[in-house]
C-alpha cells in the first residue's frame, strides 16, 4: 500500500507525512506538542478549545493545527510571537471562571489545564474583583463526579459518549459562559465503558470515586501492564503509590484496545494489594505445616516431581505464559493440564470501536495457556485429579468440592498467592507473585503477546511460579523472565525465535507464523 | 434540579403529547425532513404550543418519537431561549431591549411592562399567573422601536404610556 | 421604499417597490404584478445560464458577508448525484437590521420566486426558509404564501408545467442569533444546537446531511426575480461607480433619525443623503454623534467619517466599517456610547453558543468590564484590558461572533475615548448598580 506523501516544515523540520495528516499529528512526528485540549487522537475534532492555533505561513489567521491538514510545502510555526500570544489568551479565558483549586484537586500533576498554565499562562489574573461563576459538584455515576466548575467545555467526554460509547447520555447544555455538561435527569453515567472519560477529562473535572485524594499524581509510580480482567487483554498502566496499587488507567495500543478500558478491568486491582498471602514455602511433616525456606522446599518438589506417574495441573488462566510454560516442560507430556477461566453470559463490547469488548472469558491468558498444551477441560481436570499421583495448583482458590477431589491425589503441590489457596493436605505450599509483582506476558483472544512489567515488590519469599519450575528441571533453568519468555516460545511453534525485545511496549500477533504479526 | 420530575405522581399524570392532531402533525413533518432527528425543532415548537413549556417528561416523549437520547434533546432545548425549561404565565411577553431599541427608551417600556403586569423583576410569574415578562435580545424591529412579542403577537412601536392599554387585551 | 415613509427621491425601489400593498401578499396579486415572469423564465434557461447572469448581475449576499452570489452557485457539484439544498436564511437577527422582516411580510412571493430561481439553478429540488422564531406574523404570512404557491403551480413536483420538482419547507428557528450564521443554521435545521460548524468542507461540498447545500439571505434571493426578468447587466448597471458594488441595497435605519425605516438605493449613494435626507436627520436639536453601518458587529463610525462615505462594500471598508447587513444604528449626542457598547457586549455574550473559549469566556468578560466602569468602578488601565482582550478574541474562532464582540468594542474605545474617561475618573455618574 503506498501513500501519498506530503512535505511539511514545523518549527524549520522538514518532514514527510501522509496526506491527509493533520498539523497537530504530524508535529508530534518532528517531536513537536501542540499544547491542546479538545483534540483527542481517538475523537471526532471539534476545533472547539482554540489552543492548537498555530501559524501556518500565507495563511490569513491562526489555523486549528487538529483539524488543518498538511499541504505540500506548508510551512509551520507552532511558536511564533502570535500563536504563543494566543495561547496565552485561551489560557487566561479559560481560568477566569476556574477555581485554582489545585491543592485539593485530583487532576494537579496530571492536569494539562496547569501544565500549559505553568509553560505560558499569564503570572497573574486581570480578572480581579469578579465573582466566579459556581455549580456544585454533581454525581454523575457510579464512579464519576462532575466538579462542573473546573471544567473546560472541551466536550471530550459528550463526544467519547456519543461516538465512541454510542451512548449519548451527556450534553452541553445551555450556551454562551452558561454552558455546562449535563447528563439527562434520571440517567446514570454507569455505561460499562464510562470510565473513560475520567482519563479523557484534561482537567479535574470529570474525577473518579475510587481515586478520590486518594494520591497525589506525583507521588505515582507508573508501570506498564496488561489487564486481568478478561481475555481482550487491554494495555494498562499499573499507578502504585508506596508499594500500592492505587489505580489503573488505560495504556494506549491502537492494535488493542486504542486509549480505552472497561470499568471492570479499571476497578480490577484491588486484589493486588492483598495481605494474606502466602509468604514463606511451607511442607507437611507429620501432619502440621511448617514453614521452610526454598532451599528446603525445592528439593522436596524435585523429588515430587521426579516420581513421575499421573500428573495434573490445574492452573490460573491468569497466570504468565512463562509461568505456564516451564510447569507444563517440567511434568510428562502425558500429564493432564487445565486452566481455570471464569465465564459470564454476556460481554460488554466498547461499539465505537471494532474488536473492542469486556469478553465474556474473564482471564487473560487462557489463549496462552491453550497454545502450550493446556487443553483439558476445567471439570475433567479436576475429575483426573483425583486419582492422580501428583497434582500442581496454580494460584487458583478451589471449591470445596473441587478441594476434596483433588485432596484424593497422592501428592498436591500449592503454587499459591493467598492463604485461602492453601490446601490443607498439600505436600508443599509455595509463595507465588501476582501480577503486579512479576515480569511476563500474557496472550490475548487474538493470540498477541503482550508483556507486563513488574509494579510493586513481591511480599515475603513470594517467587514467581517459572523461577520454582526453572529450579527443580533437570538443566539450569531460565534466570529471568526474558530468559523464561524465550524458553516458552521455543516451545509454541508460532512464537518460536521471540524474544521480549521482539515484543516492545504493544506486543505481537501470533495468530501468524513468527514474524509476521505487528 | 427538580429531583421530583419522575416522581411516581408525576409519572402517572403526565399525558403524552404526540397523540391525535398533535400526532398527525408531527407525522406530516417526517416528510419534509431526510431524517427524524431534524424534526426535533419543529417537534418541540408543538410541545409547546400544546402545553406552554418543555417539561422532562415532554423531553423524554420528543426523545422516543424521535430516536434521541433525552440528553440530546435537553442539550438542544437549553440551547434555544425561547422554549421554556420552566413553566410561565399565561402570556409571555418579551420586551427588546438591544442597542437600537435601547437608545429609543426600551427599558422605560420594560420598566412599564413590570409594573403594570405586577411581576416586578424580570423572569418572574405575576401573583396572578398572567404574566411573565423577560427583555429579548434584538427581536429584528429595530426601526420600530420597542417591538414587544406577547405570546405570538408582534406589537412595534410600544411606548411606555402604551403598555396598560395593550395589557387590557391579554386576560 | 422608506417603509413605512413615503418613497424618497433619492431610492431606488426594486425589492421593496411593493412595501405597505397588502394586496401584494397573495399569490394572485403577486402575478397581477408581474411577479413570476422571473421563475418562468428561468425554467426556460439551462441552469448554467442562469448562474451566469447572476454572475454578471454582480450581486453580493447582502446578508452581511457580500461573497458574490452567482460565484456561490457555481461551487454547487454540475452533477445531481445526491440531493442539493438550498436554504434561505431568514433568520434576521443581526442588531439594527430589520429589511428582510419587511420583505417577507410585504412581497413573501418575491422570495419564494427567488428562492424557486435559485433552486433550479443550483440543482436543488428542496428548499429550507430559516425564519427565525421570533418573527410570528411573517411566519404566518410565508406560510400562507407558501401555500397559495403551490396551488398556483410556483412549488411542487412540476412547477409551471416544466417538470420541474421544487419545494419549500419553512423551518421555524427558536431564539438563537448565531443560528443566521449559514453553518450553525444547518445544524439547527438537522435538529442540532445550533453550533456554527468547522470550514472546511465547505456548504457545497457538504452541507445539510453533508449533501452539497447553498445558503442565501432573504433579500439576496428576493433581487434575483428582477436579475432574471431584467438581466444581469441591467443589475450591474445600478452602480454609481464602484463596479464591485452593485444592484440596490436596503437600509434598515434606526434609532435616532426622524424616519427610521427600510431605504432601497443603488450601491454607492452617498450615506449622508440616506441619514440627513431620506431619514430627516437628527431629531429636532439634537446632532449625530455616530453610525454603526451594518448591523451591530461591524466597528462604529463617528459623524464626521459618515460625510464623505459612500454606501457600498467598498467604500464603508475605506472607512473602517463594514456595509454588513445594512443596518444602520444612529446614535445623536444623546447616546452614552459606553452604555450602548455595554449592551451590545451583552448581546454578544447571551448569543455565544459556548463552543470556543475565546467568545465563550471573552464576551462574558468584556460585558464585565464594561459594565464596572458604569458603575463607576472602571480603572484606567480597564481600556488597554479591553483592547488586549478583544485581540484575543478576534480572528481566532470558528465563526466570527467573537469578534462581531470586539469590533464594537474597540472602535469605541478609539474614537470616543472621552466617554469611557469621564466614567473612569468619576467625572460622569455612574448608571449601573450592584456590579
Amino acid at each position: 500500500m503506498t501513500q501519498e506523501l506530503v512535505s511539511v516544515t514545523i518549527d524549520g523540520m522538514t518532514l514527510q507525512v501522509p496526506k491527509g495528516t493533520s498539523i497537530i499529528e504530524a508535529a508530534k512526528q518532528a517531536g513537536v506538542l501542540v499544547p491542546h485540549y479538545c483534540y483527542h487522537p481517538a475523537l471526532p475534532s471539534p476545533a472547539v478549545c482554540r489552543m492548537c492555533l498555530v501559524e501556518v505561513e500565507k495563511a490569513p489567521k491562526l489555523m486549528p493545527a487538529c483539524v488543518t491538514t498538511v499541504t505540500e510545502g506548508q510551512v509551520v510555526h507552532t511558536d511564533s510571537a502570535e500563536a504563543r500570544k494566543a495561547r496565552t489568551g485561551v489560557l487566561e479565558f479559560l481560568l477566569i471562571n476556574h477555581p485554582l483549586d489545585c491543592p485539593i484537586c485530583d487532576q494537579a500533576g496530571e492536569c494539562e489545564l496547569q501544565n500549559y498554565v505553568f509553560q505560558e499562562g499569564r503570572a497573574g489574573t486581570r480578572y480581579a474583583e469578579y465573582a466566579k461563576r459556581y455549580n456544585p459538584v454533581e454525581d454523575f455515576g457510579p464512579d464519576i463526579l462532575y466538579v462542573t466548575n473546573r471544567c473546560i467545555l472541551c466536550t471530550r467526554c459528550v463526544r467519547f459518549m456519543d461516538d465512541v460509547a454510542r451512548s449519548p447520555v451527556l450534553n452541553v447544555s445551555e450556551r454562551g459562559d452558561r454552558a455546562y455538561i449535563g447528563i439527562d435527569q434520571g440517567q446514570l453515567l454507569d455505561h460499562p465503558w464510562a470510565g473513560n472519560v475520567v482519563d479523557l477529562c484534561p482537567v479535574g473535572s470529570l474525577i473518579s470515586k475510587d481515586f478520590l485524594h486518594k494520591a497525589r499524581a506525583w507521588d505515582l509510580d507508573k508501570t506498564a501492564s496488561v489487564c486481568t480482567g478478561c481475555s481482550q487483554g487491554c494495555n494498562v498502566m499499573i499507578d502504585t503509590r508506596d508499594n500500592t496499587v492505587v489505580r489503573l488507567r488505560p495504556r494506549p495500543n491502537l492494535e488493542v484496545n486504542r486509549h480505552f478500558i472497561c470499568d471492570h478491568g479499571r476497578m480490577n486491582y484491588r486484589w493486588m494489594n492483598r495481605a494474606d498471602r502466602i509468604e514463606d514455602p511451607m511442607f507437611h511433616d507429620a501432619g502440621r505445616p511448617q514453614a521452610a525456606g526454598w532451599e528446603e522446599a525445592l528439593p522436596r518438589l524435585a523429588a515430587l516431581i521426579g516420581k513421575g506417574g499421573r500428573t495434573v495441573i490445574l492452573a490460573s488462566g491468569a497466570a504468565s505464559l512463562e509461568s505456564l510454560g516451564l510447569l507444563k516442560r517440567l511434568v510428562p507430556d502425558d500429564a493432564v493440564a487445565a486452566v481455570q477461566v471464569p465465564l459470564v453470559e454476556q460481554e460488554a463490547p466498547l461499539q465505537g470501536v471494532a474488536g473492542l469488548a469486556l469478553r465474556r472469558e474473564r482471564a487473560p491468558n487462557g489463549d496462552g495457556a491453550r497454545l502450550l498444551g493446556y487443553g483439558a477441560a476445567w471439570e475433567a481436570a479436576v475429575g483426573a485429579a483425583s486419582g492422580a499421583d501428583l497434582v500442581l495448583v496454580l494460584d487458583v482458590a478451589l471449591t470445596d468440592a473441587e478441594a476434596a477431589l483433588v485432596g484424593a491425589a497422592a501428592a498436591v503441590v500449592v503454587l499459591g498467592t493467598v492463604q485461602a489457596q492453601a490446601l490443607a493436605g498439600a505436600r508443599l505450599v509455595l509463595p507465588v507473585t501476582n501480577v503486579a509483582e512479576e515480569n511476563g506476558t500474557f496472550v490475548n483472544r487474538d493470540l498477541r503477546v503482550q508483556r507486563y512489567h513488574q509494579a510493586r515488590v513481591a511480599p515475603g519469599m513470594a517467587r514467581p511460579a517459572w523461577w520454582i519450575a526453572a529450579q527443580v528441571g533437570s538443566a539450569p533453568g531460565p534466570a529471568t523472565a526474558a530468559e523464561a519468555f524465550a524458553a516458552v516460545a521455543n516451545m509454541i511453534p508460532s512464537l518460536a525465535g521471540l524474544t521480549y525485545a521482539d515484543l516492545g511496549a504493544s506486543g505481537r500477533s501470533a495468530a501468524s507464523p513468527a514474524g509476521a504479526g505487528v | 434540579m427538580s429531583a421530583g420530575a419522575h416522581s411516581p405522581a408525576q409519572e402517572e399524570s403526565y399525558q403524552p403529547v404526540f397523540v391525535g392532531d398533535a400526532l398527525a402533525k408531527l407525522e406530516a413533518l417526517f416528510a419534509q425532513y431526510p431524517t427524524r432527528p431534524a424534526c426535533l425543532l419543529p417537534a418541540l415548537w408543538i410541545v409547546q404550543e400544546r402545553r406552554g413549556w418543555i417539561s422532562e417528561r415532554a423531553v423524554a416523549e420528543v426523545a422516543d418519537v424521535l430516536g434521541l437520547t433525552p440528553a440530546y434533546v435537553k442539550g438542544v432545548v437549553t440551547f434555544y431561549t425561547m422554549y421554556h425549561t420552566h413553566p410561565v404565565g399565561r402570556h409571555f411577553v418579551q420586551v427588546c431591549t438591544t442597542s437600537p431599541c435601547n437608545i429609543c427608551g426600551a427599558e422605560e417600556v420594560t420598566k412599564s411592562f413590570l409594573k403594570h403586569t405586577g411581576c416586578g423583576e424580570l423572569g418572574a410569574t405575576s401573583a396572578d399567573g398572567r404574566f411573565t415578562v423577560i427583555e429579548v435580545e434584538c427581536l429584528g424591529a429595530c426601526g420600530f422601536a420597542t417591538p414587544v412579542l406577547i405570546d405570538d403577537d408582534f406589537i412595534e412601536s410600544v411606548t411606555p404610556e402604551r403598555v396598560p392599554g395593550i395589557l387590557q387585551g391579554y386576560k | 421604499m422608506g417603509f413605512p415613509h413615503p418613497s424618497h427621491s433619492k431610492e431606488h425601489p426594486l425589492l421593496s417597490t411593493h412595501f405597505g400593498d397588502a394586496g401584494a401578499r397573495s399569490f394572485d396579486g403577486w402575478v397581477k404584478r408581474g411577479g413570476y415572469e422571473g421563475l418562468k423564465k428561468a425554467l426556460q434557461m439551462p441552469r448554467d445560464q442562469v448562474v451566469e447572469t447572476v454572475k454578471t448581475s454582480g450581486l453580493r449576499g447582502r446578508g452581511g458577508a457580500g461573497f458574490p452570489t452567482g460565484l456561490k452557485w457555481s461551487f454547487m457539484p454540475k452533477e445531481v448525484s445526491k440531493p442539493h439544498y438550498l436554504v434561505c436564511n431568514a433568520d434576521e437577527s443581526e442588531p439594527g437590521t430589520f429589511k428582510d422582516r419587511e420583505i417577507m411580510r410585504w412581497t413573501p412571493h418575491q422570495l419564494i420566486e427567488g428562492c424557486a430561481i435559485a433552486a433550479h439553478a443550483i440543482g436543488a429540488e428542496r428548499i429550507y426558509i430559516y425564519i427565525r422564531g421570533e418573527f410570528t406574523p411573517e411566519l404566518k404570512i410565508v406560510r400562507a404564501a407558501v401555500d397559495d404557491a403551490y396551488r398556483g403551480g410556483a412549488l411542487g413536483g412540476n412547477v409551471f408545467g416544466s417538470g420541474r420538482r421544487i419545494e419549500v419547507v419553512i423551518h421555524r428557528g427558536a431564539g438563537a442569533y448565531i443560528c443566521g450564521e449559514e453553518t450553525a443554521m444547518m445544524n439547527s435545521i438537522e435538529g442540532k444546537r445550533g453550533n456554527p460548524r468547522i470550514k472546511p468542507p465547505f456548504p457545497a461540498q457538504a452541507g445539510l446531511w453533508a449533501c452539497p447545500t447553498t445558503i442565501n439571505n432573504v433579500e439576496t434571493l428576493s433581487a434575483v426575480p428582477h436579475i432574471i426578468n431584467r438581466g444581469g447587466e441591467w443589475y450591474e448597471s445600478l452602480c454609481l461607480g464602484n463596479p464591485k458594488s452593485t444592484g440596490t441595497k436596503l437600509f434598515s435605519v434606526c434609532g435616532h433619525v426622524q424616519r427610521p425605516g427600510n431605504y432601497e438605493v443603488v450601491m454607492g449613494t452617498p450615506m449622508k443623503d440616506l441619514v440627513y435626507d431620506m431619514c430627516g436627520g437628527m431629531r429636532p436639536g439634537r446632532t449625530l454623534k455616530a453610525v454603526i453601518p451594518g448591523g451591530s458587529s461591524v466597528p462604529i463610525m463617528t459623524a464626521a467619517e459618515i460625510e464623505d462615505c459612500p454606501m457600498d462594500y467598498e467604500g464603508i471598508a475605506a472607512k473602517g466599517s463594514m456595509l454588513g447587513s445594512g443596518g444602520m444604528i444612529v446614535m445623536d449626542d444623546s447616546t452614552d456610547i459606553v452604555y450602548q457598547v455595554m449592551r451590545l457586549a451583552r448581546f454578544y455574550a447571551h448569543e455565544s453558543c459556548a463552543q470556543c473559549t475565546q467568545c465563550r469566556e471573552g464576551t462574558a468578560w468584556t460585558t464585565r468590564i464594561l459594565e464596572r466602569i458604569l458603575a463607576g468602578k472602571g480603572k484606567p488601565e480597564d481600556l488597554n484590558l479591553l483592547l488586549d482582550l478583544a485581540e484575543n478574541m478576534t480572528g481566532k474562532t470558528i465563526c466570527v461572533l467573537s469578534d462581531s464582540c470586539a469590533a464594537p468594542v474597540v472602535s469605541a474605545i478609539k474614537k470616543f475615548p472621552a466617554e469611557f474617561d469621564a466614567y473612569i475618573s468619576r467625572r460622569k455618574q455612574a448608571v449601573m448598580v450592584g456590579v
